[in-house]
């Protein structure tokens, strides 16, 4: 029993600084969302208190740029899984076990390059005067100036690049578990290549998918620096109108508002996107049960 | 002081005034400079979380001058060859930050409350007023700012400062547009042009003002009704035009578009202030195949200021700061880098001496003033901040 | 190791000569193709990871105005570390806060994972849940809600300690760093018998003495990873950073967000490269580090991801 208590007790310090610095400032950040804006140089004010931020935070104006976020969030995270899934599996099956880690590395060197700065790079790349887009005419792939920049595209190019290696890492992680050995073990049993993936490396692998896809989409959807650094206008995503309610327009409430909305589509969706990826299961679950008692 | 040590211990010299002395002296025993101690840390403990005045900045008396200073400025709006000669001249580093509006300085500095650690901030003419009732302004002492004699008297003691207590001129300009002559091959001439460009050439080239006020200035200016309006109706005509007219064809919002849009040809159509054109033209790779546009019939004419924060931790240096930026003879060098009128007398004669290029984009003719009107924190500021959203929410969809 | 795989009643058990000839035809292409397929397909991912980096590296010997415009070849950005006070307390005060928030991140995330991998209570699965809300939260959110509260914290409660620009940072960057740890300390030990404690407490060591010499040793590759992550997080935080610095302590990454608008020059991409280059050797470093200690890379990596 003294041994429980003292044990606990070393996760009090974690407790208390998550609750201090979490947990209360979005509950009031909630409660905020309640309120409103009772004049031009006060941020927001609580005592009456309705869902109106709610209704404006959905109108037409910025109900848009929800669906825009979406569409770059599901899209994104899409092309993070079709460019990483191969690489991972290539690294973690086909890869000799000495050279894994230097291409891990590899993988994980462009994360240790600052975030913003490695998107300014790709603004210089996607310059309309600048090497690419002059090379690009010259070869006649493209009729004038490279227009990419400032363009949904470019958002979406500038998130996949920014989260692949957080979609391969998982990803290298769940297919190095499903070890030689079972692969083998189905082919004995008749299956050939592309079976063996898609019906036992696939199926046990499957919490690192989930992880990687997880891990991609969530920041994927708040992301606001992409958006703001490639997007120009048409990038517009719900985190950059969350910054400009309190940055710009002093309408905390409003802003407030829009970030609850922004983690209840997050929520959502995954939840949309867990049910579906269920319903669509259990026609292969039905005829193929593929259970590991020991994976490791 | 030094008590003797108890105990045949050597000396421990304590230093302190008077009566703590006497009082710490004879607590000085082992066990009781133990308690002593873990009082004494207790205190600090709780000095570090008392409640303190918010704010210790107070008026600056012409003290010593601190070693940094924090500048809340538009972009790119400094020599910074300037901000070094001030740092070697005087000392405090100096260290700038930038917003693209006057909303978001005033979003900034009400969110923080004093805490937001900036020195100078830099407001257009209209918002100093509000932001001085407000508490977010400093009181300046005109005393420690010996150049303000020198300034024109044209551009001090204008209406939304008639004493000068708040902010002293740091610039004044216009806003117009520039256009790519490769793109859009006809001549325009205002902001009906302008309005018809965006909509066939340069659609999908074209770039906005990140600012509430000019950008739905364009509305207005182009149809003769004064941007000042607090009409609902016109607001409400305002929001669709631009919602639906203008953001359709918008690709980017950017205060600043001579620091990348211009150079790098990013649009064909830029609404863009005077001296941002002058220098993002220059900076390009050919600047002949830009021109730059007055905007007619009427556009706006702003000042922007040299104002200090409320809770300013550095009172001194930002007076020293500001007296030497409006010291006459660093004028000519200020105005080629942000290619505005700063204010100072005889600044025309002084450029135009010193041979600067393009001063028809910095100086203007006295037909041209008339047709420029000075803008007004009105009631309806907050509608036109919902439009300027609006307007954006529209162009990303 | 056992593999159960259920297949439909209609396909008998096929001859072993006859479905090995019949698959093997029908695999060797799929199989010739991934030969060379899969290799090319990691080249181009890998290009394509490393085009942006290649890109700042080389503009960072651009002397020029602004960034994005070559002018001419030179050294001179790389000076700017030295000669421009901004950019390098912008360095020194990305450093200062990282290092801070990773010690405490560390400290405070192995506390809680070792308590949730060896003290298995109600409690645990609310620990989770938050440190998944933390997760799910999109940093935008946190820094939205953390501003007025420190304001709130500083001026109307008085506790002026968060008016200073490195507590505010600190708090800021350990949030996410907390989670992390927690999370990889706990996966760690999880998969570890706690056979070896319990030995460790038969022998009659106290607690603290188990805690210190076998827990802790045990945890220490993950303990490690974590203190990286977080550090490395620190440094790249920028949105909750941008929201809650006060002027005058201002990381890296908010000093290029506030270039962004003032005009991108060329130390920018300078700085970054240094940085690059002194982060790859301190990787190499712990790199090296764990692999003495035993672990292989896939190891390191499993331990990273979460076991």
């Amino acid at each position: 029993m003294r041994k429980l208590r003292i044990r606990f007790g070393l996760a009090l310090p974690a407790w208390v600084w998550l609750l201090v610095f979490f947990v209360v400032p979005i509950g009031v950040v909630v409660w905020y969302s309640f309120g409103y804006k009772p004049s031009i140089f006060s941020t927001n004010a609580n005592d009456k208190l309705s869902f109106d931020r709610y209704v404006e935070a959905l109108s037409p104006t910025f109900f848009a740029t929800f669906q825009n976020t979406l569409w770059v969030g599901i899209a994104g995270t899409a092309l993070c899984l079709i460019i990483g899934a191969p690489v991972a599996y290539w690294i973690a099956v086909k890869c000799a076990p000495s050279r894994r880690g230097m291409f891990l590395a590899l993988v994980m060197v462009p994360f240790w390059t600052n975030f913003l700065v490695r998107t300014i790079g790709w603004q210089i790349i996607l310059a309309p005067e600048g090497w690419l887009s002059h090379a690009l005419q010259f070869l006649g792939v493209i009729p004038g100036p490279l227009g990419i920049l400032n363009t949904r595209g470019a958002v979406l190019l500038g998130v996949v690049y920014n989260y692949l290696p957080l979609m391969i890492l998982p990803l290298f992680v769940a297919f190095d578990r499903v070890s030689g050995p079972l692969r083998e073990a189905s082919k004995d049993l008749g299956a050939g290549s592309w079976q063996t993936f898609f019906r036992v490396t696939i199926p046990l692998a499957q919490p690192g998918i989930i992880a990687g896809v997880l891990l991609v989409y969530i920041p994927l959807m708040g992301d606001y620096i992409t958006a703001t650094v490639l997007g120009g206008a048409k990038g517009n995503m719900v985190g950059q109108i969350v910054a400009s309610q309190f940055q710009t327009a002093q309408n905390w409430a409003l802003g407030s508002a829009m970030a609850v909305l922004l983690i209840l589509t997050i929520a959502l969706s995954i939840g949309v996107m867990a049910a579906i990826g269920w319903l669509v299961t259990i026609p292969i679950r039905r005829s193929y049960r593929l259970t590991l008692e020991d994976a490791r | 002081m030094a008590h003797g040590g108890a105990h045949g211990q050597p000396p421990v010299r304590v230093l302190a005034n008077a009566t703590s002395a006497r009082k710490i002296g004879a607590e000085l025993t082992r066990r009781g400079f133990l308690a002593t101690a873990l009082a004494a840390s207790g205190a600090v403990l709780f000095t570090a979380c008392a409640p303190q005045k918010a704010s210790a900045a107070s008026q600056a008396n012409g003290g010593p001058l601190e070693d940094k200073l924090s500048i809340y400025t538009w972009s790119d709006y400094d020599d910074p060859d300037l901000l070094s000669a001030f740092t070697k001249k005087k000392g405090p580093k100096i260290v700038v930050d930038a917003f693209n509006s006057n909303e978001e300085l005033v979003a900034k500095l009400v969110a923080a409350r004093g805490t937001s650690g900036y020195d100078i901030v830099v407001p257009t003419g209209p918002f100093i007023l509000p932001m001085a009732e407000n508490g977010l302004l400093e009181r300046l002492n005109l005393d420690l700012i010996p150049n303000f004699q020198t300034m024109n008297p044209h551009f001090i003691h204008r209406t939304f400062d008639p004493k000068n207590e708040y902010s002293i001129c740091k610039a004044w300009g216009t806003t117009g547009f520039a256009y790519d002559k490769t793109v859009i091959k006809r001549e325009l001439t205002g902001w009906a042009d302008f309005i018809d460009a965006a909509q066939n050439e340069a659609s999908g080239k074209t770039s906005l003002l990140d600012d509430p006020a000019p950008m739905c200035g364009i509305y207005f200016w182009s149809h003769g009704i004064d941007w000042n309006t607090t009409d609902e109706k016109h607001l409400a005509d305002c929001e669709a035009f631009m919602t639906k007219e203008i953001a359709p064809h918008v690709i980017s919002f950017d205060s600043a578009p001579g620091g990348q849009i211009i150079p790098q040809a990013t649009a064909a159509l830029v609404q863009v202030y005077n001296g941002d054109a002058r220098t993002g033209i220059a900076a390009s790779k050919n600047p002949e195949r830009w021109q730059w546009v007055l905007g007619a019939p009427a556009t706006e004419i702003w000042m922007d200021n040299w104002s200090i924060a409320k809770g300013a931790p550095h009172p001194e240096a930002a007076h020293a700061f500001i007296n030497f930026i409006i010291a006459p003879d660093v004028q000519v060098k200020q105005m080629d880098y942000i290619g505005y009128d700063t204010g100072v007398e005889g600044n025309q004669q002084r450029a135009e001496e010193a041979g600067l290029e393009n001063l028809d984009m910095v100086f203007f003719t006295e037909e041209q003033i008339a047709t420029m009107h000075e803008g007004k924190f009105t009631k309806a500021q907050e509608r036109i901040v919902a439009i300027w959203n609006a307007t954006k929410a529209a162009a990303g969809a | 190791m056992t593999v159960v795989a259920e297949r439909p009643a209609e396909q008998a058990d096929p001859s072993p000569s006859t479905t090995r000839a019949g698959s093997g035809r029908r695999a060797k292409a799929p199989r010739n193709v991934s030969r060379w397929l899969l290799p090319l397909w990691a080249t181009l991912v890998f290009v394509f990871l490393f085009l942006p980096i290649a890109v700042v590296i080389v503009y960072s010997f651009n002397v020029g105005r602004l960034l994005i415009s070559w002018d001419h070849f030179g050294f001179d950005s790389f000076a700017a570390i030295v000669t421009k006070p901004a950019v390098r307390d912008a360095v020194l005060v990305s450093l200062r806060t990282g290092l801070i928030a990773a010690v405490l991140a560390t400290a405070l995330g192995t506390l809680a994972g070792i308590a949730m991998a060896r003290t298995p209570g109600k409690w645990v699965p609310w620990f989770l849940g938050l440190l998944l809300l933390i997760s799910v939260t999109p940093e935008i959110v946190d820094a939205v809600a953390l501003l007025p509260w420190v304001v709130f914290l500083g001026q109307d409660l008085g506790l002026s300690i968060f008016n200073d620009g490195t507590v505010r940072l600190v708090i800021g960057q350990s949030l996410f760093s907390i989670a992390i740890v927690s999370y990889i300390v706990r996966a760690r030990l999880v998969g570890l018998d706690a056979k070896l404690e319990e030995a460790s407490a038969d022998l009659y060591a106290k607690p603290f003495t188990t805690f210190a010499k076998v827990t802790l040793p045990l945890a220490m590759p993950a303990v490690l990873a974590g203190f990286l992550l977080s550090f490395t997080l620190g440094l790249d935080n920028t949105i909750v950073s941008a929201f809650v610095q006060v002027s005058g302590t201002t990381p890296w990454p908010v000093y290029v967000l506030s270039a962004l608008r003032s005009g991108l020059r060329p130390e920018i991409a300078a700085v970054s490269t240094i940085m690059l280059v002194l982060t790859l050797g301190a990787l190499a470093l712990v790199a090296l580090v764990l692999k003495k200690a035993g672990d292989s890379a896939a190891d390191i990596a499993r331990t990273m991801a979460g076991g």
